[in-house]
């Protein structure tokens, strides 16, 4: 892994609006133990920065640097500088762990922040456990799997994001609310897979109804792959719907091969898919995209960023327009284009203000043993989504609520009317 | 001629031998190597799904399924394990690798009892797959796939590596028996040559070396020029007197 240069941190440092991503070697935070000094504070992310779901950890940071180079700009927490440390796991859990070991004992950070994926962090949470005495929780990862959230590992880990359970409770709820009782299933075969399966064959439960077909697809696979296979797969099966756990290229790649296979029904994602991304793949690849986003329904954890009647959607595209962050160059090994605004980034934004504002919570010692009772003091707050946001001993998760949206006039809008639309 | 004849018959025979030794240390080793392989492999699938089934019990009871997954997820990465799937006690598949899905094989239940069975699946090869009761069963079973196309690899490569061994064997073996046959062959050449013209001349002009020899073939000489009248009778050479017990 590269260490951040004077150069490349100038560079990312001017793209996200002068000084957020300071240069580690020049940190005097480098000896601390506490992960902190007098001027920073120093945050820790691996995520997916290469290969076919860079998009999600990349777009995940940016937003998160938007908000944490407004307040840096502003003065910081207590004067401190919040510094993000950055790592690359390309979104594999062998060098999610390994970047999690040199955060926590090379580089001492004062938390973990913004890890994306399942089967990252399901792999991560035993290390959390390992360095309990440490103190070094994991805040606000990009997933709504349930390892986090319940135990052995939940008391390491504190979520902002609704679980993958409500996503796909949600989706299962609407599609028998139109009666689309015959689901079946897409998904990555991992962890993450897994979770949403699980959450699916809990919520069909209600309805006394299992999953009437599943195909899988590797982690990794690109939007080159073939999945007709596994349409047929699901077409055999006589799905009225499919829910997809997955993350936007295979999707995309299902997506694509279903409606060419004949497989024409309501096909669902979850928030962790990264709609933009898969829906600019659909659409930069084929001649009428509109007939293969028709029955496309994503669910989404945090609001539309095109509802400016909501604060902190203003307050994130202000935010983004102006700092217009860029990923980090040292992590970058293929090209990316960023979107302007995403539900990924978005959510990166509240992840990040939610962080500042327990940071702040802790006034001028903040010391990792303070941080558990600076979270739980977190009531009623107002994040700027229109729901108050609180945690406790026994409420690690701030948002509960999923939004569902379809792709009209090559954008995703909110979904009011199920049946109208399906 | 009666020399090139004896060291053709001799390399042939060396041909032979070598042959014989060849294929009688590959077949066993083949056997060996399959057998040994074969039962290690199903060891530690047995060892690896009884590990996993220990494991799955409390994450099937009180946990969310995607910790079961992940722990499958690593035990796939061992070389040789090809699948694993974990069935609960109602039949349903609460966790697999299988891509792009469950075979229907396995779907269909063939085997599901069985401690241990063969399986051939259609796009994915051979395979022998062992199980492991979860909590006596009553919990499910975890189902373990190990390769049967890597122990035919391995046996491979042991026979390529042998047939290189003997191969050098072989090579050195050849150079080793023309040197010693060429030996063996250049003073019976000799004394051929040297009977020959003696037959023509009854006096040879030149005895070739060979009748100053102390060895058998110095004898034969001096025996041939007696017989054409031309030398005296050799003394009669007899085996050494054995050592007094």
């Amino acid at each position: 892994m590269k260490r951040v240069t004077r150069r490349a941190a100038l560079g990312a440092g001017a793209g996200a609006g002068g000084f957020l991503v300071l240069p580690w070697s020049l940190s005097r935070a480098a000896g601390n133990a506490a992960g902190f000094t007098d001027t920073e504070i120093v945050l820790g992310m691996s995520a997916a920065f290469s290969g076919p779901s860079r998009g999600l950890g990349i777009e995940l940071y940016r937003g998160a640097v938007s908000y944490f180079t407004h307040v840096n700009r502003a003065g910081g927490v207590g004067g401190r500088k919040i510094v993000l440390k950055t790592y690359d796991d390309g979104y594999q859990p062998n060098p999610s762990v390994e970047n999690t070991v040199k955060l926590i004992v090379n580089d001492r950070v004062f938390a973990l922040f913004g890890y994306v994926g399942t089967p990252t962090v399901t792999r991560v949470l035993p290390l959390l456990k390992k360095f309990q005495n440490e103190k070094t929780f994991l805040f606000f990862p990009f997933t709504g799997a349930q390892p986090q959230r319940q135990p052995p590992y939940g008391e390491f880990a504190f979520n902002l994001r609704a679980s993958y359970r409500q996503e796909t409770e949600g989706l299962v709820d609407n599609f028998v609310s139109i009666g689309r009782k015959r689901i079946g299933m897409f998904y990555q075969a991992d962890a993450y897979g897994r979770s949403g399966w699980a959450g699916v064959r809990r919520a069909l439960k209600k309805y006394d109804a299992r999953i009437v077909g599943e195909a899988t697809y590797r982690r990794g696979q690109k939007f080159t792959s073939i999945m007709r296979r596994q349409a047929e797969i699901l077409k055999a099966a006589k799905a009225e719907a499919v829910i997809c756990i997955g993350a936007y290229a295979a999707c995309a790649a299902f997506l694509r091969d279903a409606v060419d296979t004949g497989l024409r029904v309501p096909i669902a994602n979850l928030s962790f898919v990264g709609s933009e991304n898969l829906l600019k793949m659909i659409a930069e690849s084929q001649d009428e995209p509109r007939r293969y986003t028709e029955l496309l329904v994503n669910s989404q954890v945090v609001p539309s960023y095109e509802d400016d009647s909501i604060p902190a959607v203003r307050e994130y595209r202000e935010l983004m327009r102006r700092y217009n962050p860029q990923p980090p160059k040292e992590l970058l090994k293929e090209s990316y284009t960023p979107f302007d605004h995403s539900f990924v980034s978005l959510e990166g934004f509240l992840d990040a203000k939610l962080m500042v504002e327990i940071l702040r919570r802790m006034g001028d010692r903040p010391e990792r043993g303070r941080l558990e009772s600076a979270v739980f003091s977190v009531r009623n707050f107002d994040l700027g989504v229109g729901v108050p946001v609180s945690f406790s001993a026994d409420r690690r998760q701030g948002l509960d609520r999923v939004y569902y949206t379809v792709v009209d006039g090559g954008r995703f809008v909110p979904l009011d009317d199920w049946k109208g639309r399906f | 001629m009666k020399t090139q004849k004896l060291f053709q018959k001799t390399l042939f025979g060396i041909f032979m031998l070598f042959g014989l030794i060849g294929i009688s240390t590959s077949m066993l080793a083949i056997y060996t190597v399959d057998s040994q392989l074969s039962q290690e492999y199903e060891s530690n699938a047995k060892g690896i799904a009884k590990t996993i089934a220990d494991a799955s019990v409390d994450i099937i009871l009180n946990r969310d399924l995607s910790a079961l997954q992940s722990l499958i997820d690593q035990f796939v990465e061992i070389q040789g394990i090809s699948y694993i799937y974990i069935v609960n006690d109602t039949g349903e598949y609460l966790a697999h690798t299988f891509v792009p899905g469950i075979p229907e094989e396995i779907l269909a239940g063939k085997g599901a009892g069985a401690e241990s069975v063969q399986r051939s699946l259609p796009g994915m090869g051979d395979f022998v797959e062992v199980s492991s009761p979860i909590l006596a069963g009553i919990a499910g079973k975890v189902h373990i796939g190990m390769d049967t196309g890597l122990v035919a690899l391995k046996i491979q490569r042991a026979i390529g590596q042998q047939v290189y061994l003997f191969s050098t064997i072989f090579v050195i073996g050849i150079i080793a028996a023309i040197w010693l046959v060429n030996l063996a062959a250049r003073p019976v050449a000799s004394l051929l040559a040297y009977a020959v013209e003696l037959a023509r001349e009854q006096s040879a002009t030149e005895d070739n070396g060979v009748l100053v020899r102390d060895d058998e073939v110095g004898q034969l000489a001096r025996l041939f020029q007696y017989f054409s009248g031309t030398g005296e009778l050799p003394a009669p050479t007899r085996p050494s007197p054995a050592a007094p017990a």
